[in-house]
């Protein structure tokens, strides 16, 4: 019998206090193609470092072709016959697609000169080969978000990959990208290649993998055949419980002027003609793949940017946002996607970040006595678990930073709350400590728009649900919708069957 | 990335000509007597005084385009002149082996930048800071406020390799900045170094040794600095401690004029020795335009943000046509 292509033999892997891995193992076999799946935060994106040589665990090691290797770099890795593509798409923006796929590994003469004409001529085959029709010498920054991830594959491909591991390849491709990926994978495993697919979207799973192995919580659950496994069997051993769906409780909204009402909102390359409305207390989700324009539309109606056309009306009252400060005031607050980035200052404390958008909006910028008050009092409302409101950020978990970043603009009171991926990189307990509050608020009377990719949590959260695709509202689905309906609204193409 | 010019260089070489042609216009003089800029004696100094920049801007592009910073080479520039001043003038070496050691004591500083920024992890900014304050500080100590008189010590009409002593840092410049102009764009190091400005990260996942090629950066940059300061040393005649005070801006504003991105990932080594021509063109001519004495710095400070709000703007046009 061959040896396993990898074997993962008792890895653990902590940073600082918080473990990512624990004692896992588990085999891929050659030739074959093994999907890892588990929620946000399983461990499948360490576990992929660790293959890619970026990480060392702690303990345990790594087999490959049944000899224990010890990475020590992602060069080892690569020279090793390992190809990694990663979640988020790692390119060089500034360089030609041809120098992308070769960078690290060029081409070279015997004086060490670059070999640009082969380096282009072997791009512009793998790039036919691949049926990806970009130019060799197109500057990556001008490609399509979905161009930069196929491309992602076509640098693991010029060199000879012997397994090539995938992050969660598809979140920014549409129906036919991932077809078109699929066909590309499988013609490789059928050359010979080992896939090892991460995602956590199963349909995929199903239909390209021949074993799923499940992590929780940084655990190996189980490894599965796909002709022996149900969908339902790996979302329980994903999440280690069944989950209760959401009882339909419809909130009487009839007769009422709607609390947000968005009318013909276009902005150039991103949205166009976007209307919705809102009604007090309901939960509408929005939901696209990744350069819908949905984040643009959340953005847009909190005043970060400016609509070229539409109008935006808040309890029937125009609201003419040019900033999010004028947005705030008016009711309309965003909590932003990227909370590293967009959602909390890491040099503050949590008290100076949760007492932020409050001080700023009322135009304060007096350091009040009450603030000690306040942000105690938000984060003993919102469960927060902070030892104390003098530390910063980056000391709590993903899903406490999460809640830091929706409780600072709930103490604004908002009437309408925008929530861009509220849920994402959080582990499962915060994710649904979070619906919890989306749900509480919305009790309250808060309009709620939600944008997440996580399609799951818009069909439980939401009243109804609008699918968004190229910048338009494609569809509107009522809450109970499955799956397969919002993908197909969100994924078909324009010229395609609907 | 295929060709060796780009678009970008030619469109400060533009900037270049314009600039020329302005001063030719606008300084030309009365009937029968000579062009006060446009002669060949006055292209000589201005080049001869623009190489000191060039030689140092073309390393400080490397460093930018790598995404990193040096503010070290000013300091260098003095040290490099006067160990290599010193060692000829008050031990009595031969030139070739006081700018040897000239030279060595550069690359040290380079080695110290590097060694902070690689292994400490220190912000590059920070590194460069402390560095340039050591490098000047040396230089100080070797002097002890003196100067070392090269210029006297060197027999008269002393020619290197049969150049004359005016023409060797011109030639000089011209020549390093082809050579890392053909590194930058037609050998891996280079192709490194514009990978790890764009993103270091895919760079270290791609198998580049990023420490390694960041290092290289500051060592180079450093060296360059150093031929930079012999270059000064014999030209100017002397070895000072007080030598290229504040140069390290300037440097780092000609690689900016010439196409360098702070941001890392963008620019070239032809384009910051333009813009040190740029700079070395307004310094020769401000001062013959009648009345502007005052107002030279003032002015050349308004030409970096003008050159460079322009550039910003094509890109955008650019950007927005694609």
């Amino acid at each position: 019998m061959e040896a396993d292509a990898v074997a993962f033999q008792h890895i653990d892997k902590s940073f600082g206090a918080v473990t990512a891995l624990k004692d896992v193992t588990f085999a891929v076999m050659p030739h074959e193609c093994h999907a890892i799946v588990g929620e946000n935060g399983a461990g499948k994106s360490t576990l992929l470092n660790i293959l890619a040589g970026s990480l060392r665990p702690d303990r345990g090691q790594l087999a490959l072709g049944g000899v224990p290797v010890a990475l020590t770099s992602p060069r080892d890795a690569l020279s090793r016959g390992i190809g990694l593509v990663h979640q988020e798409m790692l390119a060089f923006p500034n360089l030609t697609v041809a120098a992308n796929i070769f960078a690290g590994r060029e081409i070279r003469n015997r004086f060490g000169m670059l070999r640009e004409a082969d380096m282009h001529a072997r791009s512009r085959a793998l790039l036919e080969r691949m049926r990806l029709p970009i130019s060799p010498d197109a500057y990556v920054e001008t490609l399509r978000p979905a161009h930069r991830q196929l491309l992602q594959v076509a640098r693991a491909l010029a060199f000879d990959c012997r397994l090539l591991a995938l992050d969660e390849p598809t979140t920014s491709l549409t129906g036919a990208e991932t077809d078109h990926l699929f066909d590309i994978l499988e013609d490789l495993r059928r050359n010979g290649v080992t896939i090892l697919y991460v995602s956590h979207r199963l349909p995929e799973v199903f239909r390209l993998c021949h074993r799923i192995t499940v992590l929780r919580d940084g655990r190996f659950v189980d490894t599965f055949e796909r002709e022996s496994v149900s969908r339902d069997d790996i979302v329980r051993a994903m999440v280690g419980r069944s989950i209760p769906p959401r009882p339909p409780g419809q909130r009487p909204i009839a007769g009422e002027e709607p609390r947000l009402r968005v009318s013909n909102l276009s902005r150039r390359d991103s949205i166009e003609d976007v209307s919705l409305s809102v009604a007090r207390g309901e939960v509408v989700g929005v939901f696209g793949l990744v350069g819908s324009g949905r984040t643009e539309l959340l953005e847009t109606i909190a005043g970060i940017q400016q609509p070229d056309r539409g109008t935006i009306a808040v309890d029937g009252l125009p609201v003419r946002a040019r900033s999010p400060r004028a947005a705030a005031r008016a009711g309309v607050v965003l909590v932003p996607e990227d909370r590293q980035r967009e959602g909390l200052c890491f040099n503050l404390s949590l008290r100076h970040n949760l007492v932020l958008p409050a001080a700023a909006t009322r135009g304060t910028f007096l350091i009040r006595g009450s603030e000690l008050e306040e942000s105690d009092a938000l984060v003993r409302t919102w469960r927060i678990a902070a030892p104390s409101t003098a530390i910063t950020p980056d000391r709590l978990s993903g899903g406490n930073q999460q809640k830091i970043v929706v409780a600072k603009w709930l103490a604004l009171s908002p009437r309408v709350l925008l929530l861009d991926e509220p849920t994402k990189g959080v582990d499962v307990a915060a994710k649904y400590e979070i619906h919890g509050i989306v749900l509480e608020l919305a009790a309250r009377g808060t309009s709620v728009l939600l944008v997440s990719s996580d399609l799951p949590e818009v069909l439980t959260l939401s009243d109804r649900v609008l699918v968004m695709r190229e910048g338009r509202i494609r569809g509107e689905l009522a809450a109970g919708a499955d799956e397969e309906q919002v993908m197909r609204l969100a994924t078909t193409a324009p010229g395609e069957a609907a | 990335m295929k060709a060796i010019w780009r678009f970008r260089e030619l469109s400060t070489l533009a900037i270049l000509a314009f600039e020329i042609a302005f001063f030719t216009w606008y300084l030309w003089p009365g009937e029968g007597r000579p062009h006060p800029f446009l002669n060949a004696a006055n292209a000589l100094l201005v080049l001869k005084y623009s190489s000191i920049y060039g030689i140092a801007a073309v390393g400080a592009a490397i460093v930018i385009i790598c995404g990193g910073i040096d503010l070290a080479p000013g300091a260098i520039i003095a040290l490099s002149g006067v160990v290599a001043g010193g060692l000829f003038v008050g031990g009595h070496w031969s030139l070739a082996s006081s700018a040897a050691a000239g030279l060595l004591a550069a690359t040290a500083c380079g080695l110290l930048s590097a060694a902070l920024i690689v292994v400490a992890g220190l912000p590059p900014f920070i590194a460069t800071l402390g560095v340039m304050g050591i490098a000047r500080g040396v230089a100080f100590i070797i002097t002890e406020g003196r100067y070392f008189d090269v210029s006297s010590a060197l027999p008269p009409g002393w020619r290197v390799a049969g150049i004359p002593l005016d023409w060797t840092s011109p030639i000089l410049m011209i020549g390093l900045a082809i050579v890392f102009q053909v590194l930058m764009t037609r050998f891996q190091w280079g192709r490194a170094i514009f990978a790890i400005g764009g993103n270091a990260v895919a760079a270290r996942f791609s198998g580049v040794s990023v420490g390694l090629v960041r290092a290289s950066v500051y060592l180079v940059s450093a060296a360059l600095a150093g031929v930079s300061g012999i270059a000064l040393t014999v030209v100017q005649g002397q070895g000072k401690a007080d030598l290229a005070m504040g140069y390290e801006l300037d440097i780092i504003a000609s690689a900016v004029v010439g196409g360098a991105s702070l941001s890392g990932g963008r620019g070239s080594v032809i384009g910051a020795v333009l813009g040190t021509l740029i700079f070395g063109v307004l310094r020769n001519a401000l001062p013959q335009v009648p009345g502007a004495t005052f107002y030279d710095r003032l002015i050349v400070g308004l030409v970096v943000i003008a050159i460079v709000v322009m550039d910003q703007l094509l890109q955008r046009r650019k950007g927005a046509n694609a």
